[in-house]
């Protein structure tokens, strides 16, 4: 390209922004999110930009060749782990720095991988019930408490899905999904479907409890991100605590009962 | 570990990883190569356990192995590494022992508390560091690709 077209930095910014929000969201780690976002900028032009992300807040400063300054932010909220999602915004960002398409073409293009809604779906239901089942077996269960741990994440998935998907808080819904869950284990041991109900849940647990964010807390403080390394870790310990009150329950309560 | 429960952990590692490749929702096409990779990462667990007491040493090096090969893989199926870093590695997350942490928390069983506590953290700094030290080497080799990008101060 001889000659360099211009592009309208606000809404380059306003793209490059949006791309690295919804990273975040699918489970980016901030490296890779900050990364991208110079790229972008680098791609257009842009003489220096500056970016500091954390888990729930990205701002970023970005200079043109008249050293005109242009800042903009976004807020996260919430966080989920989406990997096919994740790898289409990669691809897009790379599309974007190597072709330096239209800005409104890439806009139409992220809307199109964010349209997708967090519905029903079955290869999701089947992942669940496969990684129960697999993890209480891991852990040291029988067959029957593999078998008992799947209908307990159909019951985890579905409750994902239609309970979570309305913006509950986070960790009273941890604790009501544990709950309901040892729940179901407890009873399951008792009538005679599975012998252990401490490895039934330990499957089911492997489903929502965050030992990935653990790891990847650790990663990022040892890789200079400290503050959002701090900021996963604490939450994902919190998370923990939540899930271990919610187990608790049902203990306390087959307890009382003499079960 | 006998070689009953080898063959157990291993067999049940690979239905885990296939099962959470589908909850972290991956590319359908590329579940294949995260599947196979969680399947060696769980033999590397395997051999390791056999030669080392210590959890930090039992899962650095199925780390190292794992990150290796998702870097490998990602380079040849034009992905980024992490989904496959992610899917691969499900099987080691201190997952229960996180929980088993909360519980002895909550039910102020201290001794056992600490115990799982450090063993946690171990398993935890093993995993990162073994990944770090992949995406550091990676880095390094690639320097002068991105030096613009990296804008040493």
């Amino acid at each position: 390209m001889t000659k360099e077209k211009t592009v309208d930095v606000e809404s380059l910014l306003c793209l490059a922004l949006d791309i690295g929000k919804s990273m975040i969201k699918c489970g980016a780690e901030i490296s890779r999110v900050e990364e991208t976002i110079i790229r972008i900028c680098c791609a257009f032009n842009m003489k220096q930009t500056e970016v500091f992300s954390i888990v729930s807040m990205i701002t970023v400063t970005t200079y043109d060749e008249n050293e005109k300054s242009y800042t903009q932010s976004r807020r996260t909220y919430s966080h989920s782990t989406n990997l096919g999602k994740l790898e289409k915004l990669n691809a897009l960002s790379r599309e974007i720095c190597e072709t330096k398409c239209d800005i409104s073409y890439a806009k139409e293009k992220l809307l199109e991988i964010n349209s997708e809604k967090s519905v029903f779906h079955v290869t999701a239901l089947i992942g669940h019930i496969l990684g129960a089942s697999a993890f209480t077996v891991f852990f040291g269960g029988s067959i029957l408490d593999a078998l008992a741990a799947m209908p307990i994440a159909v019951v985890i998935y579905l409750m994902n899905t239609f309970i979570k998907a309305r913006g509950m808080n986070k960790l009273f819904y941890t604790a009501l999904c544990s709950a309901i869950s040892g729940t179901l284990a407890f009873v399951f041991a008792k009538i005679g479907f599975g012998n252990d109900p401490n490895m039934i849940m330990i499957g089911d647990i492997m489903l929502i409890i965050p030992g990935l964010m653990l790891i990847n807390s650790v990663r990022e403080m040892l890789c200079g991100d400290i503050m959002s390394g701090l900021l996963r870790m604490i939450e994902s310990i919190i998370i923990s605590a939540a899930i271990a009150c919610g187990f608790a329950v049902p203990i306390l309560i087959f307890a009382k009962l003499g079960w | 570990m006998d070689l009953r429960q080898a063959v157990i952990t291993i067999l049940s590692g690979i239905v885990g990883t296939l099962g959470f490749s589908l909850v972290f929702r991956m590319n359908k096409k590329k579940i294949i190569w995260a599947v196979i990779g969680g399947a060696f990462t769980c033999v590397v667990y395997v051999v390791c356990c056999r030669f080392f007491s210590h959890e930090f040493f039992q899962n650095v090096f199925p780390a190292l192995f794992c990150a290796a090969y998702s870097e490998i893989f990602a380079r040849l199926t034009r992905s980024p590494a992490t989904p496959y870093i992610a899917c691969s590695i499900i099987s080691l997350v201190p997952g229960s022992k996180l929980f088993y942490t909360m519980y002895y928390a909550i039910t102020s069983d201290m001794e056992n508390f600490r115990t799982t506590l450090f063993q946690t953290f171990r398993i935890a700094a093993g995993l990162a560091v073994g990944i770090i030290v992949v995406s550091v080497i990676i880095r390094e080799v690639n320097y002068n690709k991105f030096k613009n990008i990296y804008d040493v101060e």
